[in-house]
């Protein structure tokens, strides 16, 4: 038996015994959240394909990010599994404690530490990445006590040594190090904190963000040393007591946690028989191909070009390895489809006792762009616009605004001009905006026989309120096509052009086309919308039209768009994943026939 | 409050949402109506879809939607609205025993 009641894995290989399996038509190397999604994502399309994990690590997949709650005491060690117990066994992917060595990408196998081959028929890299240590010439950073935090083992070993530090050194001005100083700080310890910038987080805050993080942090109770780096540990009998800075100081400790950052682990590229490009990273495309055929990357050892920068850089974060996984997955089982654009970087994280939210690039200065920022309401906004469009997004504050939503906004180039106070002033109600824009589209769709525009204007306002002018439909406008720029992006047949605001005139125009080729619908709201307050489940079509229900997983040519590179307002449903469960008509007329039992009872 | 339709998350929005779940354990550390131990990865689970457990249904119905899991929340994320899903799809199961 491989696997015990929790998912663990017994090692496959003992000694020199062979492996049962030689050859898998999915091939994960890694377990982390990326590797794991994935196969779970590929058993959802191909139930009988056989998917082997590989990895090195001995503990089931957890929830990295929890693992700041578990160093403070507020999670246990079961509670940080990212799947419930079992998951691998109920979805048949075998895992193999092995270290993979070699990848064979012409003979399409891979080699193991022990020395034996297996085989795949596509291959995914979830590697993940590794800690920065300290820089090897630093002298004294071999000591017991000097540690970094990135495994569950190092939290584990940090528990482990907390009663018997009193003071504590954190080197690194990141995230990180910022929850690592707050988690030491929630033990009581003393922390001094270097900081070899002159801020925090140089790449994503600004000076006014980093000194208000700073201040919050100092008021806790930990000293802070900007600008200040670290020249040497000083150990006794083998264990630290204490660094020396550049500024010539001495800080007495018993414990250094380095939070320098992380590298992604590109060893197996750099042991690859194919060329497979790799710097800071492995480099993949918008569909996670690497430069050799059938090896895909997924995680934190991708590196995804940034549509702003153009620059390959990876995404190490627990979002992105989510969705990267996701795609990896339907990608290795020949689902193309699945494919969306990733979009913007996108961080959203606490430091200290503040909520941060960082989208797209606030603090770049492409031309024409301009910045607006404020500081009400005890945070701090930044916004980065070009026109009309919001293209980076920085907050700061008490709460975190609902930062999905911003993504989406930037992403899809949504107008943010009706919407800009309340997103400088961090009150902006993103379920209001993104709802009524959804309506807009639905009504279009409904009204026109069309997929929904990207951009709906007001214009489309209008038809809502008089529905009787039903617009044409697609057949009659290629001449209204032409005349309209080139979009941007490469359109299907299926799908209209992406419309700006204006150009939706012409194309608007009543014809003598018959209104009845349109569906039509008594109530034009989204169908997934359900009253909270009576309940009541939403009204399906009455007549026969189950079929052409606003859903998009009806729309087969929405997908079709994944190649232009810009999501479309159904962007939010994934269309290639299993949607929550849809009723079927039995099912309706049994929750009315429920529900008038129900209110004849009363 | 102005509207209810406005008040929750789509299928697709809670979907999106659950995925960008990092697992900390924050908002059911927040819970006022928690009075059994769960785990954040089987809450998903469950909310997503497939079989819904007693412990989860138990937690799903005590829930009151006070709306105090959304701030602490680091991500941003609206648990009371995939709670709202929840309820929902306990309420649609229940109605097909």
């Amino acid at each position: 038996m491989r696997q015990d009641h929790a998912g663990h894995r017994a090692p496959l290989f003992k000694g020199s015994e062979p492996p049962s399996i030689d050859r898998a038509d999915i091939v994960i190397v890694g377990n982390g959240i990326a590797g794991l999604t994935a196969a779970i994502q590929a058993r959802s399309f191909e139930p009988d394909a056989r998917i082997v994990i590989i990895t090195d690590q001995n503990h089931p997949t957890i929830n990295t990010p929890a693992l700041k709650q578990f160093a403070v005491g507020k999670l246990t060690r079961e509670q940080l599994l990212a799947y419930p117990p079992g998951t691998e066994r109920q979805e048949r992917i075998h895992l193999i404690h092995a270290r993979v060595e070699k990848i064979n990408a012409q003979g399409k196998f891979v080699t193991l530490a022990n020395g034996s081959a297996f085989g795949y028929g596509s291959l995914l890299l979830a590697t993940g990445s590794t800690p920065t240590a300290l820089p090897a010439h630093l002298p004294g950073r071999d000591f017991d006590g000097v540690l970094t935090l990135h495994r569950l083992q190092d939290y584990l070993d940090l528990r482990r040594r907390l009663p018997e530090v009193e003071e504590a050194v954190v080197i690194g001005g990141g995230a990180h190090a910022c929850e690592t100083v707050m988690c030491l700080l929630h033990w009581g310890i003393h922390v001094h904190w270097l900081i070899r910038s002159a801020g925090l987080l140089p790449r994503m805050l600004d000076e006014t963000a980093s000194e208000m993080v700073l201040e919050r942090i100092r008021q806790a109770g930990a000293s802070v040393y900007t600008s200040t780096e670290v020249v040497g540990i000083v150990g006794r009998m083998g264990s630290v007591i204490g660094v020396v800075t550049n500024h010539q100081q001495f800080i007495p400790c018993q414990l250094v946690v380095a939070c320098t950052g992380t590298k992604p682990v590109t060893d197996l590229a750099k042991h690859c028989d194919l060329p497979l490009k790799h710097e800071n990273g492995i480099l993949v495309d918008d569909h996670l191909r690497s430069s050799v055929r059938d090896i895909y990357v997924a995680g934190d050892v991708a590196a995804l070009k940034n549509p702003l920068t153009g620059r390959y850089e990876p995404r190490a974060q627990w979002y992105a390895a989510v969705e990267q996984g996701r795609l990896a997955g339907a990608m290795m089982t020949g689902h193309r489809e699945a494919a969306r654009p990733f979009g913007v970087p996108w961080h959203a994280t606490h430091l200290g006792d503040l909520s941060m939210l960082y989208v797209g690039n606030p603090l770049q200065s492409p031309p024409g762009s301009y910045v607006l920022t404020d500081t009400s309401r005890g945070g701090y906004r930044r916004l980065l616009l070009q026109g009309e469009r919001l293209i980076g997004y920085l907050s700061l504050g008490p709460m975190q605004p609902d930062s999905l939503a911003i993504k989406r906004i930037i992403d899809e180039e949504l107008p943010v001009r009706d919407i800009l106070k309340g997103l400088l002033k961090g009150e902006f109600d993103a379920r209001q905006y993104l709802s009524r824009r959804r309506t807009y589209s639905a009504q279009d769709l409904v009204t026109s026989g069309r997929l929904a525009s990207v951009k709906p204007s007001p214009i489309q306002h209008q038809y809502q309120q008089t529905p009787e002018s039903i617009p044409a439909v697609r057949s009659s406008e290629p001449a209204a096509e032409a005349a309209q720029p080139a979009p941007r992006l490469p359109t299907t047949e299926q799908l209209p052009p992406i419309s700006t605001g204006p150009s939706l005139v012409p194309q608007r125009a009543p014809t003598s086309q018959p209104a009845a080729s349109a569906p039509r619908y008594p109530i034009l709201r989204e169908e997934e919308e359900i009253s909270p307050f009576t309940g009541s489940l939403p009204a399906l079509p009455e007549h026969g039209q189950g079929g052409t229900r606003l859903n998009s997983g009806s729309l087969p040519a929405s997908q079709e768009q994944g190649q232009g590179g810009r999501r479309n307002l159904w962007a939010y449903s994934d269309p290639a994943l299993p949607a929550f469960s849809r009723r079927s008509p039995a099912q309706t007329q049994h929750v009315r026939s429920y529900r008038e039992r129900q209110e004849g009872g009363r | 409050m102005r509207n209810p339709v406005l008040l929750h998350k789509t299928a697709s929005q809670v979907q999106q949402e659950l995925e960008a779940c990092i697992g900390c354990n924050e908002c059911l550390l927040a819970c006022p109506a928690l009075d059994e131990p769960l785990t954040i990865d089987v809450l998903n689970r469950e909310t997503f879809g497939g079989p819904i457990s007693a412990p989860v249904a138990r937690f799903a119905r005590s829930c009151y939607q006070c709306g105090a899991c959304v701030p602490p929340c680091p991500v941003g994320l609206h648990r009371d609205a995939m709670m709202m899903w929840l309820k929902i799809r306990l309420y649609r199961s229940g109605e097909e025993d």
